[in-house]
């Protein structure tokens, strides 16, 4: 099959790449631009690993075609954090200690950030359904609550060296 | 050898909670995993996998596929003359030879330019086979006649049960002829069985079942691997432990252990599933006869078929006690069912059944059968859950049967240290005792009564606890610890981190030495740089890799302080490390810097040596862990669904290091232990078949299942483990499946015996009753 042309935003740049037409936004940020962040655990949408936002929106990057994409805005997991400063996000999952494997929490800060910027003072219950559908097998998802209540202003913050 | 350290001022290290330095990496998406990395000229791996459980393979023609543009090889067993028809373990089952014994099992393998064009070629090879009858059900596989799975004269593999806490003393039994499925038996025995339930006022005999569930790491199998033009192999994996890959893929490929070069890339998560090599050595063949890098990843799909998952758990237990409470005899018999290839750790599985509690008279036969399934591998701490789930129900019910508190009951018969376990060894210093004690005084248990009775109209709610451990792994293990020329100190093992071991690591080598965290840093090296270390597995990482660090820091201390001491002239036994410098305590004034120390182990011409500490020890004394977790839960009892309301995890840690590493692993074990419990399963069909191969149908819990883990650590300070330090990773998935099963007895006074509880068998158990 021949390859295509698709132009869209990525993190904010312009990007212009060739693609097939049978491949996934996934393996298109993956293996054609480099973009390793955003991850696959499954490639039938139900783990969560791949999330990016497209337009805005919570996606699962395994289930859209690159093509899909055309002319349209995506962010990833690099571009959450501009000009090298974590987000308040970022930071709290930093300093809580979150990640252990670290596989799924490109993912879940994806998923986290789009609550966030829809709703910017989730309840406990309403940050619990925005991760549902990322699958974490190390944390227990305990600490990730913790954190994201935390980036949303609703539980104290928690310094780093001190025991909490 | 529990070390105190002595030093004027509290160095910023053990016992706080430090966040992993690699969070920010983490939290950005850069941190590199296997299947993120791509070489120039990199190839795809794919892998034709068998559709039947059992079948003799008549022919394979892989010309079609080798005639696709884009194909730069396909593999079939025939063009790899060094393997073995009797596979001794699973790595050695590279591609089947004329035999496929599982569905899923590989069978030719291909490398092309694109992972889709290798997906093409694997629809174009051609493969005949004769079905066979095959092994499915465990109880049928392990009776004469039945469909025979390994090669006649294949023997056991234990060597798993070696890597997780063995236990001697444990009787291996010959096998009864013609049950050619029986792998392993083991028996263990003490007391007059016979006349204990002779002597019994109360009999309990109940059956539990646990399916084969899988580890569910989140990162699929994964690795590349790249040969140079001198014959050396690098490999790029995804592993529990770098040395064990090499020496499994040096034995396969038959070739020298220093000719491979194992680099750990970030694991992402293993739990036991990645211990073992599983596709290493087929992607290692492709990239020899390619001259290519070839990089394969598993996908979820692949892993769920064709892992390497947990046994089925098949123990009928038998116990008989008085009516006021007394043990009397126990009788078990617990059946762990491996797949195609033997592996099982049944001896700690039959051991942990017996020695929990002081049953004065007990017999436990084990068996492990074979079945034309995959094989099975380790899932944090191996088969512990199983043999808890079932004792500890037991314990419910019979304290329930004679009216006694379930805590005061188990209290009264936990074994303690010093106490012969079933194997006769005596337990060493634990607090199971305590830890139940602990999580008995939770509000939550004590209001139990309360809870029960603020049930809304038409739900149940109750509450249940159970205790679990692990006896903890130990392996030999290196570790160094070096000055460099600033006075910072560089620590570097073998040890891959997937918990946040590292960061504990660096703060026993900091607290050691005598500097702040801020000035170590640790490294996992390669099996080419890093000193011989150990898997991350057996909850042993701290525990001996800790030790290591400890000793190879007090050596750099020792080394520090004797060269300070010939420059300020004092003995070495004055001298102390303060703010960075060593200095004649008393005298604060008269000191020198670590950093010149070390700058002088560099110097061109210097006559002082570099300061480098260096330990390798080796461990004869394991330390028990237990968790205890205690479920608050709700029930619907016309659709039998759970509502989590509580969960808490009492657990001693011995030490915590790091307690915020502490807790992420008594959440995250809680949270498996809790899939086991209520959604897990592997599922097969009459043919062997899985029937449901994917995430959607193979549930695991969601944020939204779940209350938030509450932890609760005690320390009780073992007595060999780095500043007292016990293994953390294991004892909390142990405990859960007899927490909810008790909770849901207590909610709705019907017992479950069968993994996962899933709302059908507790709605289906409640209408019968």
């Amino acid at each position: 099959m021949a390859k295509q042309f698709l132009s869209f935003t990525v993190n904010g740049e312009p990007v212009e790449v060739l693609v097939q037409p049978y491949v996934t936004l996934l393996d298109a940020l993956r293996e054609d631009l480099g973009l390793t962040g955003p991850k696959e655990g499954c490639g039938t949408g139900d783990c969560g690993a791949c999330s990016i936002h497209l337009d805005g929106q919570l996606v699962a990057s395994c289930l859209v075609l690159a093509m899909q994409a055309r002319g349209r805005s995506v962010t990833t997991i690099e571009g959450l954090a501009r000009g090298g400063t974590l987000t308040p996000l970022q930071d709290a999952f930093v300093r809580r200690g979150v990640a252990q494997c670290g596989f799924c929490i490109p993912g879940v800060l994806m998923a986290a950030a789009a609550l966030l910027a829809e709703n910017a003072r989730p309840s406990e219950d309403d940050i619990r359904y925005a991760i549902a559908g990322n699958l974490c097998r190390c944390t227990g998802y305990t600490k990730m609550i913790e954190a994201i209540s935390e980036a949303a202003g609703m539980a104290p913050r928690t310094a780093a060296g001190v025991k909490g | 050898m529990a070390t105190v350290m002595k030093t004027t001022r509290d160095v910023k290290g053990v016992g706080l909670s430090i966040p992993r330095p690699d969070g920010p990496e983490k939290v950005t998406g850069k941190v590199q995993y296997v299947a993120d990395i791509q070489p120039k000229g990199l190839l795809h791996a794919k892998l034709l996998r068998s559709p039947h459980a059992h079948a003799r393979i008549t022919r394979i023609d892989t010309s079609r596929a080798k005639a696709l543009a884009g194909v730069r090889a396909v593999l079939t067993a025939a063009d790899m003359p060094y393997l073995k028809k009797k596979a001794p373990t699973r790595a050695h089952a590279v591609l089947a030879i004329d035999r496929v014994v599982f569905a899923g099992q590989p069978v030719a393998a291909v490398a092309a330019d694109e992972v889709a064009i290798a997906e093409e070629a694997l629809d174009l090879i051609d493969v005949e086979y004769e079905v066979l009858p095959a092994a499915v059900d465990p109880l049928e596989a392990m009776k004469p006649g039945a469909p025979p799975v390994a090669e006649a004269g294949t023997e056991a593999d234990t060597s798993e049960a070696q890597a997780h806490g063995s236990v001697s003393g444990v009787a291996a039994v010959a096998k009864p002829a013609k049950a050619v499925n029986i792998s392993q038996q083991a028996k263990l025995a003490r007391g007059d069985v016979a006349k204990g339930f002779a002597e019994s006022e109360v009999i309990i005999e109940k059956t539990y079942r646990v399916p084969m569930v899988h580890q569910g790491y989140l990162e699929p199998h994964a690795v590349l691997a790249q040969w140079d033009m001198t014959g050396q192999l690098t490999l790029w994996a995804s592993t529990q432990g770098s040395f064990n890959t090499r020496s499994e893929v040096a034995d396969v490929l038959e070739i020298a252990e220093n000719r491979i070069k194992v680099i750990p890339v970030e694991c992402g998560g293993g739990f036991g599933g990645k211990i073992r090599a599983l596709c290493e050595p087929v992607t290692a063949e492709l990239a020899r006869v390619t001259g290519r890098p070839v990089r394969y990843v598993m996908t979820r799909r692949e892993e769920l078929v064709a892992g390497m998952p947990a046994p089925q758990v098949i123990i009928r237990l038998k116990s008989g006690v008085k009516r006021d409470g007394t043990l009397m005899a126990l009788e078990g018999e617990i059946i762990i069912e491996s797949g195609a290839f033997s592996g099982a750790v049944l001896a700690v599985g039959a051991v942990f059944l017996a020695s929990l509690y002081k049953w004065p008279a007990f017999e436990v036969r084990g068996f492990e059968v074979l079945t034309h399934k995959p094989s099975i591998a380790a899932y944090r701490a191996p088969v512990a859950p199983h043999t808890i789930y079932a004792i500890d129900s037991h314990m419910d019910q019979i304290a329930d049967a004679i009216g006694q508190d379930p805590v005061a009951f188990r209290l009264r018969h936990v074994q303690r240290e010093g106490d012969p376990m079933a194997n006769n060894q005596p337990w060493q210093s634990n607090a199971a005792y305590e830890v139940l004690e602990r999580l008995a005084q939770h509000p939550a248990w004590k209001a139990r009564e309360e809870w029960k009775r603020s049930a809304p109209a038409g739900r149940l709610r109750g509450t249940g606890l159970s205790l679990g451990g692990w006896l903890g792994g130990l392996q030999p293990t290196g570790a160094t610890v070096r000055l460099n020329p600033d006075g910072s100190l560089s620590v570097l093992t073998g040890q891959v981190d997937i918990a946040g071991t590292n960061i504990a690591l660096a703060q026993i080598a900091a607290t050691a030495y005598g500097i702040d965290i801020d000035k170590v840093k640790i490294t996992t090296g390669d099996t080419d740089v890093a000193p011989m270390t150990g898997l991350s597995a057996g909850s042993k990482t701290v525990y001996t890799v800790g030790a290591a660090v400890l000793q190879a820091a007090q050596d750099a201390r020792r080394q520090t302080l004797e060269i300070a001491a010939k420059e300020l002239e004092a003995a070495v036994q004055d001298l102390e490390i303060e703010d960075g410098k060593v200095v004649v305590r008393g005298v604060p004034d008269k000191g020198v810097t670590i950093a010149s120390v070390g700058r002088k182990g560099n110097l061109y011409m210097s006559k002082v040596p570099p300061v480098l500490g260096v330990a390798n020890p080796a461990f004869t004394q394991q330390a028990p862990a237990f968790a205890g977790q205690l479920a608050r839960i709700e029930i619907d009892p016309d659709t039998g669904e759970v509502t989590l309301h509580q969960f808490v995890v009492a657990q001693d840690v011995g030490k915590a290091i790091n307690p915020l590493a502490c807790e992420g692993q008594m959440q995250g074990g809680a949270v498996q232990s809790l899939g086991i419990a209520l959604t897990e399963g592997l599922m097969y069909d009459d043919k062997g078949r899985l029937m449901n191969p994917s995430l959607l149908d193979y549930r695991k819990l969601t944020a939204a299942d779940l209350p938030n883990i509450e932890c609760i650590i005690l320390e009780k300070p073992s007595p060999a483990g780095p500043f007292g330090a016990r293994g953390v990773g294991e004892p909390p998935i142990v405990p859960a499946p007899a927490a909810i099963a008790n909770a849901i007895e207590d909610a709705a006074g019907v017992r479950l015996t069968e993994l996962p509880m899933t709302p059908e068998k507790i709605a289906l158990a409640i209408a019968k009753s």
